[in-house]
């Protein structure tokens, strides 16, 4: 499951869940969306397979936009464009 | 770290009320939380008691998970070295959070949607750090149980060598505490007369323990649940059509259930204040109503749990009252 990210992606925060466990990565994405302004990209390193499926249904659920996501050996690398109205 | 000077003091001396450590004040046979008859609310001729669970010394019927909670995970080594997590509506955790500071610890409670901002408040008070979690939090599986997921999720992350979950909803202590204190204060009050118990759905930690109590004293005790609207606002009851079964929910000792609409019991709340001058939080106000919705004989007694104050609710009640009470020009 991967989607590339634009290779001109300018990423303005990473937050790495690494080692945590679902739905922690989803709660802390969220805290962490919330102090960037729309259009703002926000770089999420997860290493629990659940992700795969929350964090793309989270983006979707607020109005933010999965650019890009690489599913490499166990840990998961997803690039959220914070939406307008989030 | 806070300094200990017990000794320096006059000692614990309970038929004075005084007390050397506030844990003392837990309740328990010898030190149980009152039963006080309602006179005024009733249309009818009834021994209806509300056991008033908001003198205990944190404020709520949830002291006394608490306390066994805690004691539980001491006793099993879960507490060394690890602070204290918690999924809660406030008032196990603010429970927890006094006994947690008394032993040194920490408390991060992941509470719910639609928890008043006074409990919030009361809790950063205590020390414990509080996550506010959306009930919705887990997008794919979301039953509305998200406070209790991120409890978890916590509790499992780093190897478990942080945290220790309290886990009210799947501990037997939290039924230990009721069926080893309330259920006997209840019995000995009641001098064995008791013969309808109403509580709500929650943790079921109540309704689990009193239940098993009672009806060992006497199998024809009632047993009458109180469960909430799906999308209800009364803290602290839990609808289990959005809501996942507690583990130490024991059906078995529950005569009936009964369902509750919000309206009704924020009336009933009203009248509790204003008519008996019991100043009860809503979810006492649900079981009134729902313990004077059942055809119960003249002459049996009747006890309904009065889980927290109505303090815990001002912001509600003010949205409630809008412009009520205030000078008209």
């Amino acid at each position: 499951m991967t989607q590339p990210a634009p290779t001109d992606l300018k990423v303005a925060d990473t937050l790495d869940c690494s080692g945590l466990l679902c739905p922690l990565p989803v709660y802390k994405t969220a805290l962490a969306l919330g102090t960037l302004s729309p259009g703002d990209v926000l770089e999420l390193i997860c290493t629990d397979p659940g992700s795969l499926e929350d964090i793309p249904a989270m983006a979707r659920q607020r109005g933010d936009t999965l650019v890009g996501l690489e599913d490499r050996k166990g840990t998961q690398i997803f690039w959220i464009e914070k939406g307008r109205s989030t | 770290m806070t300094t200990d000077l017990r000794e320096a003091t006059l000692g614990t001396n309970a038929s004075l009320r005084r007390h050397d450590d506030v844990r003392e004040l837990l309740p328990g046979v010898a030190n149980p939380t009152p039963l006080v008859r309602l006179n005024h609310v009733p249309d009818r001729p009834l021994d209806l008691y509300l056991k008033l669970e908001w003198l205990n010394p944190f404020g709520s019927v949830k002291d006394r998970a608490a306390a066994y909670l805690l004691d539980g995970l001491r006793r099993r080594g879960r507490l060394d070295g690890r602070e204290l997590v918690e999924a809660s509506s406030g008032n196990t955790a603010i429970a927890l959070a006094a006994l947690a500071n008394l032993e040194g610890t920490r408390l991060t409670v992941t509470i719910p949607d639609g928890v008043p901002e006074e409990k919030k408040v009361l809790l950063r008070m205590l020390g414990a750090e509080v996550w506010e979690t959306p009930d919705d939090l887990c997008p794919v599986d979301h039953p509305k149980d998200g406070a209790i997921a991120l409890a978890r999720s916590l509790a499992a992350s780093e190897g478990g060598t942080r945290y220790a979950l309290a886990n009210q909803y799947e501990n037997p202590d939290n039924v230990r505490a009721h069926y080893e204190t309330t259920g006997p204060e209840i019995w000995s009050q009641t001098e064995g007369r008791i013969r309808w118990f109403f509580a709500g759905f929650g943790t079921c930690g109540t309704l689990t323990g009193v239940g098993r109590y009672l009806k060992e004293r006497d199998p024809a005790v009632r047993i009458v649940a109180i469960e909430p609207q799906p999308g209800h606002r009364l803290p602290g009851l839990k609808s289990f059509a959005e809501a996942k079964e507690p583990g130490i929910l024991d059906r078995s000792v529950i005569d009936e259930v009964l369902r509750v609409d919000d309206e009704p019991a924020y009336a009933m709340t009203e009248r509790l204040w204003s008519e008996e001058s019991l100043m009860a939080g809503p979810s006492t106000g649900a079981i009134v109503h729902a313990a004077l919705q059942v055809d119960i004989p003249a002459g049996d007694v009747v006890v309904g749990i009065s889980p927290d104050s109505g303090r815990n609710y001002v912001s509600y009640f003010a949205e409630r009252l809008g412009d009520r009470g205030l000078p008209q020009i």
